[in-house]
């Protein structure tokens, strides 16, 4: 190619230019996005769920419960909000570390939360409860929440679209767990959580894989 | 010209860029004529060569304009196209690393295929070599070959030209292949 060809290019390009609608900050995008998520979760919880995860623990675990309720949340807003971000060219890659610390602090209170069980409830602590149903609500709930959340972040065409999908990925499969508390009857075992990682770590691995056909990038 | 980040001329790269969102093909074309040298420089330090560095300024160029909605116009221009130049210039190294994995650069083989005289040359050799190794067959195998292999007449014909039945000419003919097989390591009659 040459510099004539670029020239040229430059012609062709500046010849046919329309005007575009700008893309509001990621932020603000990235928080009308989580509402629209928050208003479809809050109509699932509403009309499926009776349960009240804060009080499932028993006496003693509510904090615990909550805390680990907020620290999913908060994984996967912070995420979710990253992920915008990084779609959009020259921004820090620094957000990819943003949603690290809220996650080090679910898994390691969901840890602690089993901890506590087993030392409660002896060698039942290691069962295998209803983990296969707990791995299918996150696979699927992520997907549901997902499609719009792609679509939004799809607006950007991020250049590149592997950290984009891996925040997203993270963020849509906390939130998903997030929501799986207000439909999970029974507190988590360690085997339970190694699997609630395992779906996380699928959501993950989906988005990654799928993130060209997802994103659309430029 | 705009320099990088400061004003030249009356205005900035932000303006141009925020002006060319809006449909201003005028101001477009002056922000993409003032930036080409910034993403050239961006480019050489990546890309050795000057047709990969030119590749990776005009798949930028392009970025540009399918991504232009995605410029903030309260920020600067530059980390939002050094980034774009990164991603490019990636790209372009991956694509020719792949190039290379899997393709061999052969300038004889355009010679050869492009100009019939060049093939001529091989074809020459080849029938040189045939001519050698028909050479050393015995006379009636020879000629069976040449008159059914090489001049490609029918068996009745062949035998009406040499004088050898038909059924001598099949077997003359299967042992001068199997004999040039043996010393050549291939059929050359296939």
């Amino acid at each position: 190619m040459t510099v004539r060809q670029t020239d040229a290019l430059i012609e062709a390009l500046s010849g046919d230019v329309t005007p575009v609608k700008r893309l509001a900050p990621p932020l603000s995008r990235a928080l009308a996005t989580l509402a629209g998520l928050a208003l479809l979760g809050l109509v699932a919880i509403l009309l499926l769920s009776n349960i009240s995860p804060v009080t499932m623990r028993g006496a003693g675990g509510e904090m615990q419960a909550g805390l680990e309720l907020a620290a999913a949340l908060i994984t996967g807003t912070l995420a979710v909000i990253a992920a915008f971000h990084v779609a959009i060219p020259g921004r820090s890659r620094g957000w990819l570390a943003v949603p690290l610390p809220a996650l080090a602090l679910w898994l390691g209170l969901s840890g602690l939360g089993c901890w506590r069980d087993l030392v409660r409830n002896g060698p039942s602590g290691w069962d295998l409860g209803h983990s296969m149903d707990c791995l299918a609500f996150i696979v699927a709930t992520s997907l549901v929440l997902g499609a719009p959340l792609a679509w939004r972040l799809s607006r950007a065409a991020p250049i590149d679209p592997l950290p984009v999908a891996l925040l997203g990925g993270l963020g849509i499969a906390a939130l998903s767990a997030f929501l799986l508390q207000f439909f999970h009857p029974f507190a988590v075992t360690f085997l339970d959580l190694a699997v609630h990682i395992v779906s996380i770590g699928i959501v993950i691995l989906l988005a990654s894989l799928f993130r060209r056909p997802m994103l659309r990038p430029a | 010209m705009t320099t990088a980040g400061g004003k030249g001329g009356d205005e900035t790269w932000g303006d141009l860029l925020a002006a060319a969102q809006l449909g201003n093909g005028c101001a477009y074309r002056h922000f993409l004529i003032a930036v080409t040298p910034f993403v050239r420089a961006l480019a050489r330090r990546r890309i050795h060569g000057d047709d990969a560095i030119e590749d990776v300024v005009q798949e930028t160029l392009l970025t540009i304009h399918r991504i232009r909605h995605t410029y903030d116009s309260g920020r600067p221009v530059e980390p939002w196209l050094a980034a774009i130049v990164g991603r490019r210039s990636i790209d372009v190294l991956r694509k020719s690393t792949r190039t290379r994995a899997r393709e061999v650069h052969n300038p004889m083989a355009y010679e050869t295929f492009a100009d019939p005289a060049a093939n001529m040359v091989e074809a020459s050799e080849s029938a040189r070599t045939l001519a050698r190794l028909m050479g050393g067959l015995p006379p009636r195998q020879k000629e069976a070959l040449e008159l059914t292999k090489l001049k490609e007449l029918s068996l009745d014909e062949a035998s009406a030209v040499s004088g050898q039945s038909v059924a001598s000419l099949k077997v003359n003919v299967h042992r001068a292949i199997k004999r040039l097989r043996l010393e050549t390591g291939k059929n050359l009659f296939e």
